[in-house]
């Protein structure tokens, strides 16, 4: 990895961290403000790409397990992966995978803009809803002893708000593709 | 970014990192292997007590344990809803077990205790050519040295919309954000080679 990958991947992990201390951003037509980290997350995959976006995830869980309180709330430290929700940051490593892999695919330079955002907003869902979910819910299921239909109707409820954050996310993806492209070119 | 280390002299103070950190594996093994109630709850009076003896303030003590602490219990309750009360109980019991030794771990383990741990766990990674074991230490610098910044360009960003009477939208801020962040990616790097700190190029 080049020393300017790893610090791509530094530096997006500070902006995650960032998102977690900021004031939350309200948005114009929805009165939901957008506080959580897993827009950075989104915004990761379809920024840098799989590869890179996968390490400045795994990086802020580093900073976590190393007692950083770098979480959203100021939670941090080893305890905050003792919680029943935990699945759902650990699943942040697989959902910035994914994110960033499909937007590699889909996303090419001489697409038309709606093509495009149209591509990162299927990548940011897929990756950072479906993938999410997933691996959110089992982790529910067993940890919590809910039972998969349980944790998957409690979980219900943030839907619409990550559904908002992954369109902001492909709106950021396209811009920044735009103004200063990173992401890497996968045939 | 203060870390959530605390000074102190306890006897979980002086016990060795990796020791901790394989008791808390273990631990949590353990825990979910077992559904004994009694098993359980005492598993939570020995971690609470290990945990308060660590020398932090009642009140913060208490306080660093809230947000996962009400997950926990919100989770449990929506569980008592549904399954079976002790099911519920179980789950209750193993993860504050859990969340009481990890916050015991975390309180009285330093960043440089942490790091070194994390590189000796990524040497074998290291020798399949997965990653560099050093670059994690570097990697956590960059964050924590770069985190402010990000804070107060944010602000500016703001101070920036202000002036031009234009209403803060998520885009409208993000994406400045992203892209003044991310293009400083080449002088830092061009600062760490020049240092030599990951010894040879690529």
């Amino acid at each position: 990895m080049s020393t300017r990958d790893l610090v791509l991947s530094a530096l997006f992990a500070a902006i995650i961290v960032a998102l977690g201390i900021l004031p939350p951003i309200t948005l114009g037509f929805i009165p939901v403000p957008i506080t959580a980290q897993s827009l950075g997350v989104m915004m990761a995959g379809v920024v840098l790409g799989a590869r890179r976006s996968t390490i400045a995830v795994l990086i802020v869980l580093v900073l976590v397990a190393i007692g950083l309180p770098v979480l959203s709330g100021g939670r941090g430290g080893l305890a905050a992966f003792a919680a029943p929700t935990t699945g759902f940051l650990i699943g942040w490593v697989l959902a910035a995978f994914v994110t960033g892999y499909l937007s590699e695919r889909l996303v090419k330079s001489e697409q038309s803009a709606l093509v495009q955002t149209v591509g990162f907003f299927l990548a940011a869902m897929i990756g950072g809803i479906v993938v999410l979910y997933a691996c959110g819910i089992f982790y529910l299921a067993f940890a919590a002893q809910l039972g998969l239909s349980k944790a998957f109707l409690g979980s219900m409820a943030f839907i619409p708000g990550d559904v908002i954050k992954a369109l902001v996310a492909a709106l950021v993806g396209r811009a920044v593709m735009v103004g200063y492209p990173l992401l890497p070119v996968r045939s | 970014m203060k870390s959530l280390f605390v000074e102190g002299n306890s006897a979980m103070h002086r016990v060795s990192a990796r020791a901790k950190l394989l008791a808390l594996a273990a631990l949590g093994v353990v825990l979910f292997l077992s559904t004994n109630l009694l098993l359980l709850a005492l598993a939570v009076v020995a971690t609470a007590a290990i945990y308060f003896s660590i020398g932090l303030p009642g009140r913060s003590a208490l306080a660093r344990l809230k947000p996962v602490f009400l997950t926990i219990v919100i989770v449990a309750l929506f569980s008592l809803a549904f399954n079976p009360w002790h099911v519920a109980i179980v789950a209750l019991l193993r993860l504050t077990a859990l969340m009481l030794f990890a916050a015991a771990v975390t309180a009285t383990t330093t960043i440089a205790q942490f790091i070194d741990e994390i590189t000796l766990l990524a040497r074998p990674l290291e020798r399949l050519g997965l990653l560099r074991a050093n670059d994690v230490g570097l990697a956590v610098g960059l964050v924590v040295r770069f985190v402010p910044e990000i804070l107060d360009r944010y602000s500016a960003i703001r101070e920036a919309h202000a002036a031009r009477g234009i209403k803060v939208r998520p885009t409208t801020v993000l994406v400045p954000l992203v892209i003044l962040t991310l293009r400083d990616a080449d002088n830092i790097a061009a600062a760490i080679d020049a240092r030599g700190v990951r010894r040879h190029l690529n």
